[in-house]
């Protein structure tokens, strides 16, 4: 196919060639970047939280007033949670995942350092705390039951109680002691004593955004045992999923009856998998957002596609008329649209993968989003050559279809 | 001549009905998706005060200690509590206020009804007259009851509805974590959007519904909500109150002056210097002098009020609208040259190229009008289903007049320029008079 | 009424000059019917442009009705246009999405009237034509006289002083070109110049005067009547 008479014709019709060009790297460039985003999302909603999700209900509750009595209740709470049908383990705890606040403490390696290594969140917690939530050791043990300090004792002024043990998580980990082995070592957090690593998990995620991508699972559970008053959180780890709204119901008429003056926080009382699925409904609804934009984008550039390339054609029926007199076959006339459209497409794909570019700057300055991997742009450039392709296939096989009587014709 | 060129443009779309259907849409999308996320972005960014915003401002200090400290970083955005409670001795402002949110265990006294937890803040007396709060019954309580700690309470239009039924309860009893508060006032329905009180507790979620006294929460050790944010160990003294002790190193209660005067705002960003180097020369303070003293659209501005995600979905749309104005610049084109011949018959009988550039840019005006109008009910269903979310600002995207406008604005200004180029082209035919020779 | 004096016009592209008029002389007068004619690419399409104002001349001088129009603008000519001249294409190229009152009123709308002045004067024109009744008809609903009946009306409604007419009989068979030329007749009797260009003898002998456009150049028959019946006859056979 000769190219050069296809584009001596193009540049007679700039406008409409520029035009074309421009969609089309407008299209790409945005979808790209979308792309990208949807990608982003996706990996988001699929973190590893490191929890049997599956197996986990959570109840908050809140006391009416001040309850001196609350850690004598906490734990027959927990005695008459465990007894229950169904379940596996329960525990309470300051805070949970998948919920926007969080408890967060600075970690550093030596005493007297004046910027933090990094930033956790703390767990507190019982030594059902691993059991409860489903959490995998990879190094060293869990806390044994004469290692955990009431919250109430070390929170007391001028209590100067230690915390002597620590679990942390492997990413937390290799970010603390790179290389090597955390257990064993020790490093600074709540108070001025220092506290040793006894075991390690290997996932914990933290609740809420704190600590971006890279420290999402800066997490470190410390062994202190917290009344419900601290946080109002039961975790229940049930034997079998499908006994968990049945399980969540007792749990809940328990602890009614248990203490009868508190209060089920209903709308943070679910299944884990709920609970997941209610925090990650913005990473959702935007994941579909992106996807409808893109798909109404390939449909408008298609459609302005078809538009001009029809317009081109009744344009030029003479001209084809003239060419199929000359001799020109049906096939020969069509392969002509499609190079042009070809073209054109390419070039406009060239110009959208530099705007792609462009675009992802500006959003990697405002919105904290990494630099786009180059796997996006073979992917859309695919995608517009062949919405290109079909596009122009309709007024190409109309051209195709020109008669070569019109050559003869005047008027 | 404008009624003319709208009746061809009318008469044109008749002939062409599937590419006029084509641009009209593709306007109507472009449109609807801009507008759902402008109207989104119009409500979040929008002025919760718009009477006193520039006079409401929230102090800053930067109490921390040297631990952690990098030079020409933000300070604070939340006070001490012994900060704020020596501020608030001084009253150096017309009005001021300090402040926290908490949560109240409700026990209704009517018989089967559960106790409840409710959203309260505990603020000193000056809230209510700061913010211009309407009351309903009622009104707020002054200094006095602050410095008894009395325990007087003002709620809001919801829950006086849930409890009292709506009527006039000031003077009755609400029984709040265990205790009996007496009902001063009786707030009429208020949503201020954001919350820009207090940036830690839910910006766009509704109101809270208890109000008492600071210091009266103190006293009953009231449960806060919000963000505490300590850079060193309370436990070291021996405070009962922890961490919400008066002098615990920890930053968690919101403060707000009211000032009326260019004159008065320096000089109170003065007295906050002045304050700071006081602090620091008794070895209290660490770091150096390091105020603020931010309105509140400067505030929302700081703490980025409108969210990421909303921002990207509002240049999303706009970067979908840009291609369905190029589409329509495209087709206008081909619409346009398509009556080339009758172009050329016109000029031939006398129009001037200025009169076809009107009549070009009229037709593309009254498809960006007819878009609109489409765009206009794709907006109002997308705001359908922004609704539906269940995100707490998601409840109040609504489109108002200014953005009714908007659309209408957007959909001609933008039809028009993707016309121009078009007609300018149209413009350009020359008179005919040989067609045959074509 | 017309008067060219000297005009030229040259083409010209990257790679040729076309000559497409050389020192062309023609004076029209008012109230006469004129016929120009010539073998294709004589010129006379250029002619006919530059005489009708669609196009701008390279020398020379020409006045329209006294005034000068050398150098005017694209919105002078435009006016100058509307207002003076009448044109009627081979073609017809009537508006096919207008009915006949409309496409009658497309001229009177540049002109800026009211619109009582306007529907008169369309009502008037179409009458003298005898589409009196036809005025909401589509221009598709009409034979090929009725058209160019119709156009001769949208020529006639601004009361032009001139009517510039591009082989009006071209389209149309001879019965039909017969009423459009006795209309032409009638027109030109009631005062209104006309210059026409045609190819047909028959058609050029019904006019008072002829000229002959060769190789851009006008040469006046009626000066010499001989010349005249030799061209006659000379394209009697073509």
């Amino acid at each position: 196919m000769e190219l050069r008479p296809i584009l001596t014709t193009l540049r007679r019709h700039k406008t409409a060639s520029a035009l074309i060009v421009l969609e089309i790297a407008l299209s790409c460039a945005i979808i790209c970047n979308a792309m990208f985003l949807i990608s982003q999302r996706i990996d988001h909603l699929n973190r590893v939280s490191g929890l049997a999700e599956n197996e986990l209900v959570r109840v908050q509750l809140t006391g009416i007033g001040k309850d001196d009595n609350d850690v004598a209740l906490t734990a027959t709470d927990l005695a008459a949670l465990r007894a229950l049908p169904g379940v596996r383990d329960a525990t309470v705890t300051n805070e949970v995942p998948f919920v926007n606040s969080s408890w967060n403490s600075s970690v550093n390696m030596s005493k007297d350092q004046q910027q933090p290594t990094l930033s956790s969140t703390v767990y507190m917690a019982d030594d059902h705390f691993i059991n409860s939530f489903g959490l995998k050791l990879v190094a060293g043990r869990n806390f044994g039951a004469d290692e955990l300090i009431d919250w109430k004792t070390f929170n007391a002024p001028n209590a100067k109680v230690a915390i002597p043990s620590v679990i942390i998580t492997r990413s937390m980990a290799d970010k603390l002691f790179p290389g090597q082995q955390a257990v064993g070592k020790s490093f600074y957090s709540w108070g001025d004593d220092p506290m040793r690593v006894v075991g390690v998990v290997e996932h914990l995620v933290r609740p809420s955004e704190q600590g971006g991508d890279v420290g999402h699972e800066y997490s470190m559970i410390l062994p202190l045992r917290t009344p419900y008053t601290v946080g109002g959180n039961y975790v229940i780890r049930v034997t079998d999923p499908a006994r968990r709204d049945e399980v969540l119901k007792a749990a809940i008429d328990t602890l009614k009856r248990n203490g009868p003056s508190r209060i089920i926080l209903a709308d943070n009382t679910m299944t884990f998998e709920a609970l997941r699925a209610k925090y990650t409904q913005q990473d959702r609804s935007m994941v579909w957002l992106l996807v409808a934009v893109c798909i109404a984008l390939l449909v408008v550039t298609a459609l302005g596609i078809v538009g001009l390339a029809s317009f081109w054609v009744q344009q030029r029926t003479k001209q084809i008329g003239v060419r199929r007199a000359l001799g020109a076959t049906r096939g020969q006339i069509l392969r002509y649209f499609q190079t042009e459209n070809f073209l054109l497409a390419t070039l406009g794909i060239v110009l959208g993968m530099m705007l792609a570019y462009g675009i992802n700057q500006l959003l990697m300055g405002k919105y904290e989003l990494p630099r786009l991997p180059a796997l996006y742009l073979p992917v859309g450039a695919v995608a517009l050559w062949l919405l290109g392709q079909l596009s122009v296939l309709g007024p190409a096989r109309r051209a195709a279809a020109v008669p070569p009587a019109v050559a003869t014709r005047s008027v | 001549m404008f009624a003319y060129y709208f009746d061809l443009a009318l008469r044109s779309f008749r002939r062409n009905k599937a590419l006029t259907a084509l641009m009209v849409l593709a306007i109507a999308l472009g449109i609807g998706a801009s507008m759902t996320t402008l109207t989104v972005f119009h409500v979040l960014s929008g002025d919760p005060i718009p009477n006193k915003s520039r006079q409401l401002f929230v102090a800053q200090l930067d109490p921390a200690s040297k631990d952690g400290y990098i030079p020409g970083e933000e300070p604070a955005d939340q006070m001490t509590r012994f900060d704020a409670e020596t501020l608030l001795r001084q009253h150096r402002g017309v009005h001021q206020a300090m402040m926290t949110g908490g949560s109240a265990g409700i026990e209704p006294q009517q018989a089967g009804m559960d106790p409840f937890y409710a959203d309260a803040r505990y603020t000193s007396a000056d809230f209510f007259q700061m913010f211009d709060a309407p009351f309903q019954y009622g009104n707020g309580w002054s200094g006095r009851e602050d410095d008894k700690h009395e325990r007087v309470a003002v709620i809001a239009s919801d829950l006086n509805k849930k409890l009292f039924g709506g009527g006039n309860s000031v003077g009755k009893a609400l029984r709040v974590n265990g205790h009996d508060f007496r009902i001063v006032g009786v707030l009429a329905p208020w949503r201020p959007t954001p919350k820009f009180y207090d940036m830690y507790n839910d910006r766009f979620g509704e109101l809270e519904q208890v109000f008492v006294p600071f210091s009266t929460s103190r006293d009953l050790e009231m449960d806060r909500s919000g963000s505490m944010d300590c850079w060193d160990d309370h436990r070291d003294n021996d405070d009962p109150e922890g961490e919400a002790g008066v002098n615990a190193p920890c930053t968690w209660i919101q403060y707000w002056v009211e000032l009326d005067t260019p004159a008065q705002v320096s000089a109170y960003h003065q007295y906050l210097v002045n304050y700071s180097d006081q602090q620091r020369a008794s070895g209290r303070f660490e770091r150096p002098t390091n105020v603020r003293l931010r309105d509140v659209m400067t505030w929302l501005d700081v703490n980025k009020i409108v969210p990421g995600d909303v921002r990207l979905q509002l240049w999303l749309a706009f970067g979908f609208l840009a291609v369905c104005l190029l589409n329509t610049v495209g087709l206008l084109l081909a619409k346009f040259l398509r009556r080339s011949s009758e172009i050329g018959v016109r000029r031939a009988l006398g129009a001037s190229r200025r009169a076809i550039f009107a009549q070009c840019l009229v037709e593309a005006g009254t498809i960006g009008l007819v878009g609109g109008v489409l765009g206009l009910g794709l907006a109002l269903l997308g705001l359908w289903a922004v609704r539906q979310q269940p995100n707490s600002y998601n409840a109040l995207a609504h489109l108002d007049v200014t953005m009714l406008l908007t659309t209408f604005l957007i959909a001609i200004v933008a039809s028009l320029l993707a016309g121009l180029l078009p007609a300018w082209r149209a413009c350009q035919v020359a008179p005919a008079i040989q067609l045959k020779s074509q | 009424m017309l008067d060219m004096r000297q005009v030229t016009k040259v083409y010209r592209t990257e790679l040729v000059e076309t000559h497409a008029l050389r020192a062309l002389d023609l004076h029209v007068r008012e109230g006469e019917f004129v016929a120009v004619t010539g073998p294709s690419g004589s010129g006379k399409t250029t002619f006919l442009n530059i005489a009708g104002l669609l196009e701008t001349f390279t020398g020379g001088e020409y006045k329209l009705d006294g005034e000068d129009v050398r150098g005017m603008s694209d919105d002078a000519r435009s006016k100058l246009r509307n207002r003076k001249i009448g044109f009627i294409f081979q073609s017809f190229n009537l508006i096919p999405d207008l009915n006949l009152f409309d496409n009658v009123d497309v001229p009177l709308r540049y002109r800026g009237m009211s619109a009582t002045e306007r529907r008169q004067r369309i009502e008037e024109a179409l009458a003298r034509v005898g589409l009196g009744s036809r005025m909401k008809h589509y221009p598709a609903e009409l034979s090929g006289g009725q058209q160019q009946r119709a156009a001769i009306a949208r020529a006639l409604a601004g009361s032009p002083r001139l009517l510039l007419a591009d082989e009006p009989t071209g389209n149309l068979d001879s019965q039909m070109a017969r009423g459009v030329l006795e209309l032409l007749e009638e027109i030109n009797g009631q005062g209104t110049t006309i210059v026409m260009v045609t190819h047909d003898p028959e058609l050029a002998a019904r006019a008072q005067r002829n000229v002959h456009i060769v190789d851009g150049m006008a040469t006046d028959l009626s000066v010499e009547p001989s010349l005249r019946r030799a061209f006659a006859g000379a394209n009697a056979g073509t």
